[in-house]
């Protein structure tokens, strides 16, 4: 929908790739002047070319993170009014042999980094008393367990997503600020491992997915790029998963 | 896109109706209310002014049809009007509902309990059933969004009828989901919180009798209980189900999504 975001600020973490870059280009088509965040310099870069301002950030740095989101400030003329949280990281450890930093390390990018950039992009919205929206890329790994691909502490991560968009929900709507998250599914991108081994993919895909198919990260930004916009003025502190149905079987 | 909308004389289902047929939708607005026949020539002729639904393109058709949707008959003979009005359906809007009777469950005749099942839940089993048959048979593809509720998600004193109802609806919708995406339709409830609808209003004047408060102590109470702090109204839950019946929800099936200002939360 062409001019839905028109005049919107964007902020976009994690933006250099995957569903992150997918979601700064639609919220860019549809109007939006957009910063992307990233840890990766070279990546941010070369997603620069879409037409949004890069700016380089370890979102698991508060001071980083503050630094960058006064940064964004400036780039887009006043304080982002859409943010993405989309900043994540995706590992593969059964229980057992999950050690103690590697469930640090997942939960300080997905959780603590989506805690970071919410709260240094609402205090700013706050003073400058503006409403926004913030869409939290969570998964449907948030909402079910999964024996394939044991992931206890990327899925832990990404229900505590959830917990805190409730959080982001109930505490500052009063200042017009609305929290949502997006729950993807098996979506297409470099995160995805499922399809690694094409035979079972494709099973799982049969099996597990009503749709029968994997997701597009567009797809993904299409749902973004909705929450974010006064289409869903009335929706604040939901979960929406983009899954093809695999979370309604 | 060709549209089918329930329950679109006024309230949620006009706004709804408004909205698809701005964003190019061919429409047939169903309603148990003679009211339905003015509604879709106003949005016909694209009329403004009170109780405006918005107006649609020259070439765009827009036609009210009166039907109960808890009648097997009437709900079939609609769709085949439906299809020779704008030649197929893409889009169905299961919106037609009525509120539950609001008495404790002593008092709660089976009459009373029939009826709030037999529109709200039969009802959209039925058109469910009829337009799925028709997009199966078109083979490409397809959108349904049914109405749920909060209340559909929680229960409520001397609400019984009507919760069950609701939650009756998700699951179907849940269930239907699952049956009908290898023909690439799309199921989805939306679940409105409590809005700005004559509905809402007559059960709020219920209450009030019942609590021995004025109508507008109800509202204020109300109100104070949403995080957004207001009510939602016709064109919060239109922005959902035009993204809901879109592209833009392509890989989005058997949800449930809340559209309550975060009722939920507190």
């Amino acid at each position: 929908m062409p001019g839905r975001l028109a005049g919107r600020r964007a902020l976009v973490t994690g933006g250099a790739g995957g569903i992150g870059l997918a979601c700064a280009r639609r919220l860019l088509a549809e109007g939006a002047e957009v910063v992307l965040l990233d840890r990766r310099a070279d990546a941010l870069s070369s997603a620069a070319g879409v037409g949004a301002a890069p700016v380089a950030c370890d979102i698991r740095d508060p001071g980083a993170v503050a630094a960058a989101v006064t940064r964004a400030a400036g780039l887009l003329n006043g304080p982002a009014d859409v943010l993405v949280n989309s900043a994540g990281v995706y590992r593969i450890a059964p229980l057992l042999d999950l050690t103690p930093g590697e469930w640090d390390d997942v939960l300080a990018v997905n959780l603590r980094g989506t805690f970071l950039a919410g709260r240094a992009v609402a205090a700013a919205l706050i003073a400058a008393g503006r409403p926004g929206a913030i869409v939290n890329i969570s998964s449907t790994a948030g909402l079910v367990a999964d024996a394939v691909e044991p992931s206890a502490h990327y899925n832990a991560s990404k229900a505590g997503v959830l917990a805190l968009t409730r959080q982001m929900a109930a505490e500052w709507a009063p200042y017009g600020i609305r929290a949502n998250a997006v729950c993807p599914g098996v979506i297409d991108t470099p995160m995805l491992r499922i399809m690694d081994d094409p035979a079972a993919g494709a099973a799982y895909l049969q099996a597990g997915v009503p749709q029968r198919r994997l997701g597009s990260a567009d797809e993904v930004a299409a749902v973004t790029a909705f929450l974010a916009s006064d289409d869903a003025s009335y929706l604040t502190g939901a979960a929406v998963p983009v899954d093809g149905g695999a979370t309604a079987i | 896109m060709r549209a089918m909308v329930t329950g679109a004389a006024r309230g949620l289902g006009a706004a709804i109706a408004g909205r698809l047929a701005r964003d190019g939708a061919d429409i047939v607005l169903l309603d148990v209310s003679a009211g339905v026949t003015a509604t879709a020539e106003r949005l016909a002729r694209g009329v403004g002014g009170a109780g405006d639904v918005g107006g649609v393109a020259d070439g765009q058709v827009a036609v009210g049809l009166i039907a109960d949707v808890s009648d097997e008959i009437a709900c079939a003979a609609a769709v085949d009007r439906a299809i020779h009005a704008i030649g197929g359906v893409d889009v169905l809007v299961n919106n037609a509902g009525i509120g539950g009777p609001d008495t404790d469950v002593a008092g709660t005749s089976l009459a009373e309990f029939r009826r709030v099942l037999d529109v709200n839940l039969t009802g959209t089993f039925l058109m469910c059933r009829a337009v799925a048959t028709v997009m199966i048979g078109q083979g490409s593809g397809g959108a349904i969004v049914n109405m749920g509720s909060v209340f559909g998600q929680q229960g409520v004193a001397r609400g019984a009828g009507y919760c069950a109802s609701k939650a009756g609806v998700a699951l179907l919708t849940h269930s239907l989901a699952l049956e009908l995406a290898p023909h690439d339709i799309r199921v989805n409830t939306i679940a409105p919180g409590n809005m700005a609808t004559e509905m809402h209003w007559d059960e709020l004047r219920s209450r009030a009798a019942l609590a021995g408060t004025t109508f507008d102590e109800q509202v204020t109470m109300v109100r104070a209980a949403v995080p957004l702090g207001r009510h939602g109204t016709g064109d919060d839950i239109a922005g959902t189900v035009a993204w809901l019946v879109s592209p833009d929800a392509s890989y989005v099936t058997g949800q449930t999504i809340g559209v309550n200002g975060g009722i939920w939360l507190s």
